[in-house]
């Protein structure tokens, strides 16, 4: 197999970051450098993540950071599972950062840029981070800037919709860091391989109640019901392209943590039927009240929430076909909610209003814009052959397998409730009579380009599923056993 | 002891600040009353009793006199990230005054499920 060169996996944190506070100093260059920045970055990290995949797919890489061992040093462990986020976190990263070339509405400073910059840095540092301490630090960078994306928009619902998150986000990490101590205090190492071999020692009330600090803590960047209050209004608040990145990088770093920490580091057994019975209630809670929004981006939203209950349910079940199909969903996920934002931004735009009762007849004068929406509406909602038919056919496929009948039939309603909200958004798209004052600018090339990225991988994925569970196959391995995790730390040493 | 007791006494009051205060300003002080709760946990975790700071300050000590340095590390870093979000809160605040004309959590209350 004839491999690309890579460079230190290091550099897909340190590069962004760096980038991140380059920007101020190069928007007094020239005014337009800042929004290409991101732009290469990216790119840089898309090609990294893609030239590391055949060697983490081996064996994990272990990258030894400042020359000290682990388990006393910060070392980055880039399994199978964690560069194949890190890719999907590039890949959303970079289209995204294509469609920023050219804003719908009004240009943001650079400001805008730098903290998109620092959410990738955090994102890609929690995916591929091997020390305990070292993931909240990254998801503290990640949420930090999250917040501030939120209330980009200085308008009194962005503010509001901030303080939310910021609340139960700041309290949430504090429990985080709360479950961290115990750990520590008990098994006197940070290093996730490390304290996965020493937790059987430990007094088993301690590590449960580590186990729910944790637990608590990663459920409210992935949307665990009812820790998810925040994500609606983040969502429809801050700008489209934030709110892409919110559902295809933040939640995707949000579930890791939560698998990382649930599989690897404590695999208690009891947790798992918890994680699968929230996963349920997720999926129902989030599928109706996405039925009744008036909003489309609010309905983007909670259909997210649903999907990362699905995502939830799969990870409960604990079989390696499970936790692939999880994988999957989550991989068709990050491509398919960024296209419906994108998509349904440009809507936004052109009526006016950010009402679903506004976007009738938008087919027939926004062909190209309705396309994609509707497009990305049946991959999600599993229309064979798009991709999300295959995880969701996996998912509950799996849960039939191991026993639970009654849970795919709720999952299957929660599908079906699903098509319902989107079918009724793409019917009043083309099959209503549109209105009189619609904009009539044009989408700009940057968008489309965007778009199509997503839509043709989407497609891709659709056709040849059997391509990306080849290589989501060994990042379930990763979790499910993670002995070869250990080792490739331990090794080191 | 004293210090875990402090220290939960310190993240309880925190929690039940923001649980129950009407005021943003005073939901942000209990946001950061917990933080200084569990910075003080971990101090306490790495602490040993008669031992000194974990700097070589005098060349007579040894490795063995000093308390545990890894909390201390960790405490350093959780306080920075500690004062930016409180920056981060306030300056929210500071928005959600200038739109709304009051502090009251419960009249700032447009947006719902």
């Amino acid at each position: 197999m004839n491999t690309l060169p890579y460079f230190d996996p290091a550099l897909m944190i340190a590069l962004p970051l760096l980038a991140a506070f380059l920007i101020p100093l190069l928007k007094r260059a020239s005014e337009r450098i800042p929004k290409f920045v991101p732009l290469l970055i990216l790119g840089f990290n898309l090609y990294e993540s893609i030239a590391l995949l055949p060697h983490s797919l081996q064996k994990p890489i272990v990258v030894i950071i400042a020359a000290w061992q682990p388990p006393l040093g910060i070392n980055l462990t880039i399994g199978p599972l964690g560069n194949i986020l890190a890719l999907i976190i590039s890949l959303v990263g970079f289209v995204v950062a294509v469609y920023n070339i050219k804003f719908v509405l009004e240009e943001p400073g650079e400001k805008y840029y730098m903290l998109f910059l620092l959410m990738i840095t955090g994102a890609t540092g929690m995916v591929l981070t091997g020390d305990l301490f070292n993931l909240f630090v990254f998801l503290e960078i990640t949420s930090i800037s999250a917040y501030a994306l939120t209330a980009f928009i200085r308008d009194r619902n962005g503010a509001e919709a901030a303080f939310k998150y910021l609340l139960i986000g700041s309290i949430s990490s504090t429990m985080i860091l709360l479950g961290i101590a115990l750990i520590y205090a008990s098994t006197g190492t940070l290093n996730m391989a490390d304290i996965a071999q020493k937790i059987g020692q430990v007094d088993s009330r301690i590590t449960l109640a580590a186990l729910i600090l944790m637990i608590v803590g990663f459920g409210v960047e992935s949307e665990i019901f009812p820790l998810n209050g925040w994500a609606p209004d983040a969502y429809s608040q801050a700008p489209t392209p934030v709110g892409a990145v919110f559902g295809g990088i933040v939640v995707k770093a949000g579930v890791y943590g939560l698998a990382r920490v649930i599989y690897t580091i404590f695999s208690f057994q009891g947790v798992f039927h918890f994680i699968l019975i929230m996963g349920i209630i997720t999926l129902l809670m989030a599928e109706m009240s996405a039925l009744r929004q008036k909003q489309i981006k609010r309905m983007l939203a909670f259909s997210s929430i649903g999907q990362m209950g699905l995502v939830l349910i799969a990870l409960g079940l604990a079989t390696q076909n499970a936790v692939a199909g999880g994988l999957f969903q989550m991989f068709n996920h990050a491509l398919i909610k960024p296209l419906l934002f994108l998509s349904a931004g440009y809507l936004v735009y052109y009526s006016g209003s950010k009402d679903i009762g506004d976007l009738d007849g938008m087919g027939k004068i926004k062909p190209v814009t309705s396309f994609f929406f509707a497009f990305g509406a049946f991959a999600l909602m599993g229309l064979p052959p798009l991709n999300g038919f295959w995880s969701k056919l996996i998912i509950i496929s799996e849960t039939v397998k191991s026993g639970y009948i009654v849970l795919a039939a709720l999952a299957l309603t929660g599908s079906i409730i699903e098509a319902v909200y989107y079918l009724r958004v793409v019917g009043r798209l083309y099959f209503k009579s549109p209105e009189e004052h619609v904009k009539t600018k044009y989408v700009h090339a940057s968008a489309v380009v965007a778009m199509s990225i997503l839509a043709g991988l989407a497609l891709f994925a659709g056709l040849f599923p059997d391509v990306i569970l080849h290589y989501l196959q060994p990042a379930a391995r990763e979790l499910m056993d993670k002995t070869q995790y250990i080792q490739a730390v331990i090794a080191i040493k | 002891m004293i210090y875990y007791i402090g220290a939960f006494s310190l993240i309880l009051i925190g929690i039940y600040a923001v649980l129950v205060k009407r005021n943003l300003i005073k939901i942000v002080i209990g946001l950061s009353l917990v933080d200084a709760g569990v910075h003080l946990l971990l101090i306490a975790i790495g602490y040993i009793k008669d031992k000194t700071a974990p700097i070589f300050s005098n060349p007579s000590l040894s490795a063995g006199d000093m308390v545990d340095p890894v909390p201390q590390a960790l405490v350093l870093t959780a306080i920075v990230i500690g004062v930016a979000v409180t920056a981060l809160a306030l300056t929210i605040v500071i928005r959600l005054y200038d739109h709304h004309k009051t502090l009251n959590i419960n009249k700032i209350r447009e947006l719902k499920w």
